[in-house]
């Protein structure tokens, strides 16, 4: 084969002029009707996407589903810090607190017309993604809310409940959910949760009213009794012999949902897409019962639009229509993520809808419910790597033999030197 | 019979201004041809790496601001226990790569080059498939041997009456998995330089041997360890600087915290500590003085080869 020196020539050129010209095909090329749209994967994001697009047949709208939460995140630090920006960038909320760190990166939502809608939200999750001067940096697509999603039919092999009213009233606190798992182990002599520091600790850490900062913004994580109390419960269910020892979302873990290696689960609203994808065969045989321990919320995201954005203007039209009351209605009628918006929560279409998967839970209903009587807490910069030491120190004592007695030292030890107090 | 020297007829200069610039283009014509890998080489390569020294000194924060703080990353490195640990981490995964590796490789390649051996070309190959797999699906596949709930190995211990093993969430654990792929990996690439060298060693000094009575250890130790004493210290710098580059295993076997390698970061190895502050934390200016560190180190060990082969050639 001989190719001629033009050739190769007209072919480098080719790829050079591909890969010079920025904006080419899709949307944002900034003609401000269409624009460029950053998506964690897994989420379904394209249902709504094609969604608006029906609404808007001139609206071109390039969809990118980047990643996890943390990669779309770590890709829009890398793109703010001197890359091509997207025009609209959907962010976790445990990401959230570095950016409004640094609102200047961003549109200033207030200027697109945002003070006339921010009243629609959640004022506690509305807050997060308010800079310190008041600039409003994104708008909070969904909430997780908390719930335990169990499997019928393991439960009814030990001999437990298996309707959800009478499962729920086993476990009106965490010591008794832990007990309640000894009731189950001893009777299968299989494990109850799927681990300790997902399941227990970081549901019963968002319980709280006050988390790792204080109402004052200072750090209080390795003082404030509501925080060490969580971490408590965490230690006793992982030294209980309860737990399958799986760290949530690796392949391990996905496995064991699959095939029934532990018979509970903690499942914010978010977590029920997770739970039928990776285990289909199991349909029918799950239902969610409350959440011990009260109110609290774990998840939810928002979207922002950065500061060099081309169609800012565009991306804010899809805000507005999309996440309006009546749009995040429409969003969790077609994947289940639960709005932010409290004025639907006793509309009809979210307080009737049963999922099938799960015994015909009413799950707008079970999600909305452990949201009434939140206490909210300020969320920091930190916040996300003081939960992650937390995190592995409770599965430090669970899987690799840590010592129960000087986990929370540990903890705290290993927080004060990666954020450096 | 005279000769006449006739001198030949002057060759009039050809005019002035287009040997100049004719002159010139040729002068210039070898740095045009060699310019597209310096071009690069300055862009992805130098840049970069002098940058990174210049970042190492600031608190920088790519989306924010950076700010002037002299040493303090070092400091604060000099006291950091995750650096330290990962440190350990590393050296202790070189190790228990690097030393079997080297082992196995060596006998390979005295095997491979025995006189009487069929099929050689067959053999000599196939040790490098596993250098020719990609990383990451190497990974994959020995991370799902290892498991422990679903991995053969603890099946076959299983077998035996053995409990099963954590080998991600338990120091040793971890480290033997990371060095079982960095040896896999490896081996056959080592085999395969021992082998190249052990060639150019006469068979007759072999043969001599044999008639003499060295029996086959006497041969492996007496003529074929010395006459690849310098591709064996060559052997051990690469795979000592390789070693402490090591960076995909251990993201890739700990999925549910990658960039500590597990819970109590009992497998992040440099690099991957590097990684976790430059890209996970984003602390930019951290994760460069982790990155001047390890230059340091690496520059040191090079060093230490360079003297250890002179030492050789003087010898000889």
């Amino acid at each position: 084969m001989t190719l001629r020196l033009p050739t190769l020539l007209a072919a480098a050129a080719l790829v050079l002029t591909t890969a010079c010209t920025p904006g080419t095909g899709g949307g944002g090329g900034g003609d401000g009707t269409s624009f460029e749209f950053w998506s964690f994967a897994a989420i379904n994001q394209k249902l709504s996407v094609d969604a608006y697009r029906e609404k808007h047949p001139d609206v071109e709208v390039k969809l990118t589903e980047v990643g996890t939460s943390t990669e779309t995140a770590q890709a829009l630090t890398t793109a703010l810090a001197g890359g091509k920006v997207p025009d609209l960038v959907l962010i976790q909320g445990d990401n959230l607190p570095k950016f409004v760190q640094q609102p200047q990166n961003f549109v200033d939502l207030r200027t697109l017309g945002a003070d006339d809608i921010t009243d629609d939200y959640l004022d506690w999750v509305m807050k997060q993604s308010v800079a310190k001067d008041g600039e409003v940096l994104g708008i909070p697509t969904d909430v997780g809310g908390m719930a335990i999603a169990y499997r019928t039919d393991l439960f009814a092999a030990a001999q437990l409940p298996t309707d959800p009213a009478a499962v729920s009233a086993l476990w009106p606190s965490w010591e008794a959910f832990i007990e309640t798992g000894k009731r189950y182990k001893q009777a299968t002599g299989k494990a109850f949760i799927d681990n300790a520091a997902t399941s227990v600790f970081y549901q019963a850490v968002n319980q709280v009213s006050e988390k790792y900062y204080s109402e004052g913004r200072d750090l209080v994580y390795d003082r404030n009794p509501q925080v060490r109390a969580a971490f408590d419960l965490g230690v006793a269910a992982a030294t209980a012999g309860i737990t399958a020892g799986q760290t949530s979302f690796e392949s391990a873990w996905s496995a064991g949902l699959a095939q029934g290696q532990y018979a509970a689960v903690a499942a914010p609203s978010w977590m029920l897409n997770t739970i039928r994808s990776t285990a289909p065969d199991t349909a029918g045989k799950w239902a969610i019962a409350k959440i011990p321990g009260g109110a609290g919320n774990w998840g939810g995201s928002y979207l922002a639009i950065p500061k060099r954005a081309k169609n800012p203007q565009a991306a804010w039209n899809y805000i507005k229509e999309m996440q309006s009351p009546q749009g995040q209605l429409d969003h969790f009628v077609r994947v289940g993520a639960l709005p932010s918006t409290p004025s639907v929560y006793q509309d009809e279409k979210l307080t009737s809808r049963q999922d099938p998967f799960f015994s015909d839970a009413r799950i707008g209903r079970v999600y909305t419910d452990s949201l009434l009587g939140l206490k909210p807490f300020y969320i920091g910069p930190d916040s996300a790597t003081i939960g992650q030491e937390f995190l592995n120190s409770i599965t430090n004592v669970e899987q690799s033999g840590g010592n129960p007695a000087t986990a929370w030292d540990d903890a705290v030890r290993n927080i004060k030197t990666a954020i450096g107090g | 019979m005279a000769i006449t020297l006739v001198p030949a007829p002057r060759v009039a200069p050809p005019p002035l201004a287009p040997r100049t610039a004719r002159g010139l283009g040729e002068r210039l014509a070898p740095y045009a041809y060699i310019a597209p890998f310096f071009v690069l080489f300055a862009v992805f390569g130098l840049f970069p790496f002098a940058f990174t020294f210049y970042v190492a000194l600031f608190d920088w924060n790519p989306i924010g601001d950076q700010v002037f703080i002299g040493v303090d990353n070092f400091t604060r490195m000099a006291s950091d226990p995750r650096f330290w640990n990962a440190a350990r981490n590393t050296v202790s995964i070189w190790f228990l790569s690097t030393v079997p590796q080297l082992l196995i490789a060596l006998l390979l390649a005295h095997v491979l080059n025995h006189a009487r051996l069929r099929f050689a070309l067959f053999f000599r190959m196939s040790v490098l498939v596993p250098y020719v797999t990609s990383v990451a699906a190497t990974a994959i596949v020995f991370a799902q041997l290892f498991d422990r709930d679903y991995g053969l190995l603890n099946w076959l211990l299983g077998l035996v009456g053995v409990a099963p093993v954590d080998f991600v969430q338990s120091t040793w654990g971890s480290h033997v998995l990371i060095a079982t792929m960095v040896t896999w990996r490896w081996f056959g690439y080592t085999t395969l330089l021992y082998l190249a060298s052990l060639q150019a060693v006469p068979r007759a000094v072999y043969e001599a041997a044999a008639i003499d009575g060295a029996g086959p250890w006497q041969r492996f130790r007496h003529i074929t360890i010395p006459s690849l004493r310098p591709v064996i210290i060559f052997t051990v710098v690469t795979s000592t600087i390789g070693g402490l580059q090591i960076f995909t295993e251990p993201l890739l076997i700990a999925a549910g915290a990658p960039l500590t390698c597990g819970a109590v970061r009992q497998c992040q190895t440099l690099t991957l500590f590097l990684y976790e502050q430059g890209f996970g934390e984003f602390e930019f200016g951290y994760g460069s003085a982790v990155g001047v560190a390890l230059f340091v180190v690496v520059v040191v060990i090079a060093a230490v080869n360079y003297l250890l082969s002179a030492r050789i050639r003087a010898d000889r």
